[in-house]
């Protein structure tokens, strides 16, 4: 696969990522999404207190030529968003580990990282 | 080019009106102060030439069907015949109020009630509707009349059955009939994959909306399959018929199983698009479904021609007036004009001219699916994806040779239909004008592995050139704000 | 046949080259049990001239509606139009392209849909425009499913007086979903606002008003936007006449959240009733939930200006069943006709034809108040006002139909408690004279 991993992190099926500092979620989407959307224009307002469930909708991402739904990828209360993201969202193209992160979970049940894959399995699930 | 605010000079006129006749009747014992705007409305004043002047430069930076080959697939650009223009011009009609007495409206109903025989004749369908505006004003009518019929006989099916090939249209006007769209997998020959929909069929999905021939330009040789799954289930099968062109004369929905179809007369029926608009889409139905067509319908009574409610069972009213009359007239007077043989002859050399092209460009442009297609041949650029070219550059460079593009990236579904490049020459196009546009698309082809620059920065002789999409989204200027002096 | 340029000969040949010897081998898919057996029974080929002389006849089945002049609006207006409309819109390089897919052969029609969302956007004193939906009736419907998404709210309040069919498209659009509607009572020729507050609740999505309303009153739209913003409704705005515009206070200044009009009024014939063009005007923050297609402003790769559809994500065509609506073609040519119409016109002509409208209406008004044949009512309107009728309507038909004039509109035809009341429409294409004749026919006693 030729997009950008970041190891440590995990990653669901529908190509959001976590990284879990104590009860704290980081989230973004990877760099294979980035690149499939495009250059991203506009990310959907998140409500800062906003509860989610592993897997649920969450907020919608746009570029010039398509929509994607993001998903939670664990459970939790939405306690930050990034607004550099919502107001530049080409750094998400840019940084999609980094600078570009989206939003930031108080998670309730870390474990939940387990339904998700590692950088290697997501490769391996994205190896096209 | 400036905007016609740019051109802006004060106190310059560009309409005739008379003084005011009314003198002693003050503005101020019309209306009532709260509702007085206190300032004039800040549009521009320019004089009758200069916005002669202006929108005719304007109509040139367009590209209309009288300047060239247009083969958008699934958009039917086919000629659009001057007498039909020209008669959609006639005083009595374009002057014709729609709320007057029906005695004063005789010509126009009976175009109406004519036009529904025609379209039902054509069709096989029972009785039309001509009331909506659009191909998708159509869709939202057909899945309305599903929505009805079911809650009538007592039924809350949640469910609709949508192909992965469909237009957009057609999910989103099943959701806006409160229906989940389910979608359907083509299989490896383009049509339903038949297991599946056996599968997902079941008694709490109203139907299927079928396209067909479908976006790929392939007529689904399942259709009788097809009916009887989704009829076994008490559904009804909904015949969009954006491909309609194809059969003319040759196959009818109404004879294939269809329940509902909606027809576009802007693309089959020769009437303009206009540049996006204003087409119209009625719907015909099949004979227990009559009774939730939208109200009203025209009827004729051996004497005169009148507006008939449709009952309490009607989906209710689309629209504020009965339809997109002109163009109705428009699609009548093409109907007149080729009559029967010139609708056979319509679809059989639009079916013709796509396997032409289909044929003479498979090998520099891979199919989706290499068969014999109907109207049209959806192709594919994702071997030149290797050069760094893009399906899209392809498209740009056509416009150098003076062509209009073909539709690109539509329709698209994995792992059959990527980067596709969808054919649409229609009956109008003279064969040497679709083996210039073969032969154009050779030499792009060949262009890419020898020149890819000058295809990946095309087009080069527009007015403009990639105009930046990213910006105009990250910084939408959607109306102009302040005048710029330097423009 | 004449639109098919190929002849047999050539379409031999071709089907030569694709590899068959019959057009039959190209459609075996169709299978033969659906195969159309029979010529289809409809008449024609006709030449040219059979087809005018066909066509000519028909249309002299309607009366000449020419110098019939309408006394009759209701959501349809006849108006001046300047010929150099006509003559744009029939360049086929505006009637005859397709949707600006492609901006770099579509900058006439992409700057002409960025002209008319400034023109109407000044009009109206809102951010954002959506140049073109089918016609007013559909873009009141979509403003009130936009408000429903909103708001996440479902109750709808729409007064009485905002036209009859608007409310049935409403109805007709909103039926699926679980959305209730409430109507708002009439008095005499406005709305009667005075339960809306008991009827506002915490459920509430958007009030719908229209002003112009049907009956031509022009309704204190500016008193009841507070009360509804409070409860967390957003306040809609229905305009048939959009001519209304050039006189009358932007509904932006009157706490109007979603403007829904008909542009008919700029630049389109009555056609029997379409095509028309419908626009909704909004505030930036609800740009995101308006349906259809919007024009922007970007520069192309060399710097210079040029325009795009833009906001795409919202459409049918990427987000499918999450659009915003289900819209694709809209009525873009009328597009052209109401930019070209509204530059004609212009900062004084647009408020100059709304004066003469204004004026005009409120002569006939007096002049029938004068004849003792007609009940008038106090209330503020536009160029349509309510009489109630003394003599027989059938015999005020007849008496104008005579004199070349289309009768007003019978207003029991929508409320059946009005009996006998005639909505009047008289625009600025009326001389003095011709209403003076007017009066007189009407004024004579049986």
């Amino acid at each position: 696969m030729g997009y950008k991993l970041k190891e440590g992190i995990f990653y669901a099926k529908s190509d959001e990522w976590v990284s879990l500092d104590g009860d704290i979620a980081t989230v973004g989407i990877s760099d294979y999404a980035q690149d499939k959307l495009g250059d991203i224009v506009y990310i959907e307002e998140v409500a800062k207190g906003k509860k989610v469930k592993q897997g649920e909708v969450f907020t919608t991402i746009e570029s010039v030529k398509a929509a994607s739904d993001l998903n939670a990828p664990v459970s939790g209360e939405i306690i930050e968003i990034n607004g550099d993201a919502a107001s530049t969202p080409s750094i998400i193209n840019q940084d999609p580990y980094g600078k570009g992160w989206i939003v930031k979970i108080k998670v309730k049940d870390p474990s939940e990282v387990n339904n998700l894959m590692s950088a290697e399995g997501y490769s391996e699930y994205r190896k096209e | 080019m400036k905007l016609i605010y740019e051109k802006s000079v004060e106190g310059r006129k560009g309409y005739f009106l008379r003084e005011d006749p009314y003198k002693e009747i003050s503005l101020k014992d019309c209306i009532p102060g709260y509702a007085l705007s206190r300032t004039k409305k800040e549009l521009p004043e320019v004089s009758e030439v200069d916005v002669v002047r202006h929108f005719t430069a304007l109509s040139k930076l367009n590209y209309g069907l009288d300047d060239g080959f247009y083969p958008l697939g699934s958009c039917t650009m086919k000629y659009n015949p001057k007498l039909n223009e020209h008669l959609a011009l006639l005083d009595n009609f374009i002057y014709a109020h729609p709320c007057v007495d029906e005695d004063f409206v005789q010509g126009s109903l009976q175009v109406m009630y004519e036009l529904n025989q025609y379209l039902s004749e054509i069709t096989g369908m029972d009785q039309f509707t001509l009331s909506p505006a659009a191909g998708a004003h159509g869709e939202l009518t057909g899945v309305l009349i599903m929505h009805k019929y079911f809650s009538d006989k007592g039924e809350f099916r949640h469910k609709i059955l949508i192909p992965d090939s469909a237009h957009g249209t057609n999910p989103a006007s099943a959701a806006m009939a409160g229906f989940n769209v389910v979608e359907v997998k083509s299989n490896e020959r383009g049509g339903i994959d038949l297991a599946e929909l056996h599968k997902l069929m079941d008694e709490d999905t109203v139907g299927l909306m079928l396209t067909n021939p479908n976006t790929v330009g392939l007529f689904d040789e399942n259709i009788e399959e097809i009916a009887k799954v989704v009829h076994s289930k008490g559904g009804l099968l909904y015949y969009d018929g954006a491909n309609l062109n194809a059969l003319l004369g040759i196959a009818r929905p109404g004879d294939a199983g269809f329940d509902i179809a909606h027809l576009n007369l802007h693309k089959t029926f020769s009437t303009p698009h206009g540049g996006g608009g204003p087409g119209a889409g009625p719907v015909g139905v099949k004979g227990h479904l009559i009774q939730y067509l939208p109200t009203p319908i025209v009827s004729y009574n051996g004497e005169k021609y009148f507006f008939e409610d449709v009952g309490e069972k009607s989906i209710g009213r689309l629209r504020a007036f009965w339809g997109n009359f002109s163009v109705l007239l428009k699609a009548y007077v093409w109907v007149l004009s080729i009559g029967d043989e010139g609708l056979k002859e319509t679809a059989e050399t639009s079916i013709i001219n796509a396997n032409y092209v289909m044929s003479k460009l498979k090998k520099f442009y891979k199919p989706v699916y290499d068969r014999f297609c109907m109207h049209e041949c959806v192709l594919t650029g994702r071997e030149y994806k290797e050069y760094g070219v893009k399906t899209l550059d392809i498209a740009k460079r056509l416009m150098d040779y003076g062509f209009h593009p073909p539709t690109i990236y539509f329709p698209h579904f994995e792992p059959y239909a990527e980067e596709t490049i969808m054919i649409e020459p229609t009956e109008s196009e003279s064969k040497e004008n679709i083996d210039l546009f073969i032969d154009t698309m050779i030499k792009i082809a060949k262009e890419i592995k020898t020149h890819a620059e000058i295809v990946k920065q095309a087009p080069h002789t527009t007015p403009v050139s990639r105009p930046d999409e990213v910006r105009a989204a990250r910084n939408p200027i959607l109306i102009l704000k302040e005048i710029n002096e330097d423009r | 046949m004449k639109y098919i340029p190929n002849t047999d000969n050539e379409k031999k040949g071709m089907l030569k080259e694709i590899g068959v010897s019959s057009f039959n081998e190209l459609i075996k898919d169709i299978p033969e049990n659906i195969r159309l057996k029979k010529a289809l029974s409809i008449p024609g080929p006709f030449d040219e001239e059979e087809i005018k002389e066909q066509v000519h006849s028909i249309a002299e089945k309607n009366v000449n509606f020419f110098s019939f002049k309408p006394l009759i609006g209701a959501g349809a207006y006849r108006h001046y139009i300047p010929e150099v409309v006509k003559a744009i819109v029939s360049r086929e390089e505006f009637y005859t392209s397709y949707t600006p897919y492609q901006p770099e052969i579509s900058q006439g029609n992409l700057q002409s849909m960025f002209e008319l969302q400034t023109h109407l956007a000044r009009l109206t004193g809102m951010d954002v425009v959506v140049p073109s939906l089918y016609d007013g009736a559909s873009a009141a419907a979509e403003a009130v499913l936009m408000a429903v998404r909103i708001t996440h709210k479902n109750r709808i309040i729409v007064s009485s007086l905002v036209h009859p069919h608007y409310r049935e498209v409403i109805t007709t659009y909103t039926k699926p979903h679980d959305i209730e509607i409430i109507e708002l009572p009439f008095d005499k020729g406005c709305t009667d606002f005075s339960n809306l507050k008991n009827l506002l609740n915490a459920n509430t999505a958007a009030v719908v008003v229209q002003s112009p309303n049907f009956f031509g009153g022009i309704e204190n739209i500016a008193v009841i936007a507070s009360e509804i913003h409070d409860t967390g409704a957003l306040l809609i705005h229905s305009i048939t006449e959009s001519i209304s515009l050039g006189l009358l206070t932007a509904p932006a200044d009157m706490g109007v959240d979603i403007v829904a009009g008909e542009s008919q009024s700029f630049g389109m014939d009555l056609n029997f009733g379409g095509p028309y063009n419908g626009y909704l005007a909004t505030k930036t923050r609800f740009l995101r939930q308006l349906p259809g297609r919007i024009a922007g402003e970007t520069a192309d790769k060399n710097g210079k200006r040029a325009f795009v559809m833009t906001m795409r994500a919202r459409e049918q065509d990427i987000r499918r069943e999450k659009a915003t609506s289900n819209i694709c073609s809209n009525h873009a040519l009328n597009i052209v006709a109401a930019d070209v119409y509204l530059s004609l016109l212009g900062k004084n002509g647009l408020c100059q034809v709304a004066l003469l409208n204004t004026k005009a209406a409120h002569y006939l008004k007096r002049k029938l108040a004068e004849t003792n044949n007609f009940e008038v009512f106090e209330y503020p309107f536009f160029n349509e006002f309510v009489v109630k009728s003394k003599i027989d309507i059938c015999e005020v038909k007849n008496r104008l139909s005579r004199k070349s004039f289309v009768p007003p509109l019978r207003v029991d035809k929508f409320y059946k408690k009005c009996e006998k009341y005639l909505l009047f429409t008289v625009t600025e294409i009326f001389k003095r004279e011709e209403l003076d004749e007017i009066a007189e026919i009407l004024g004579v006693s049986r």
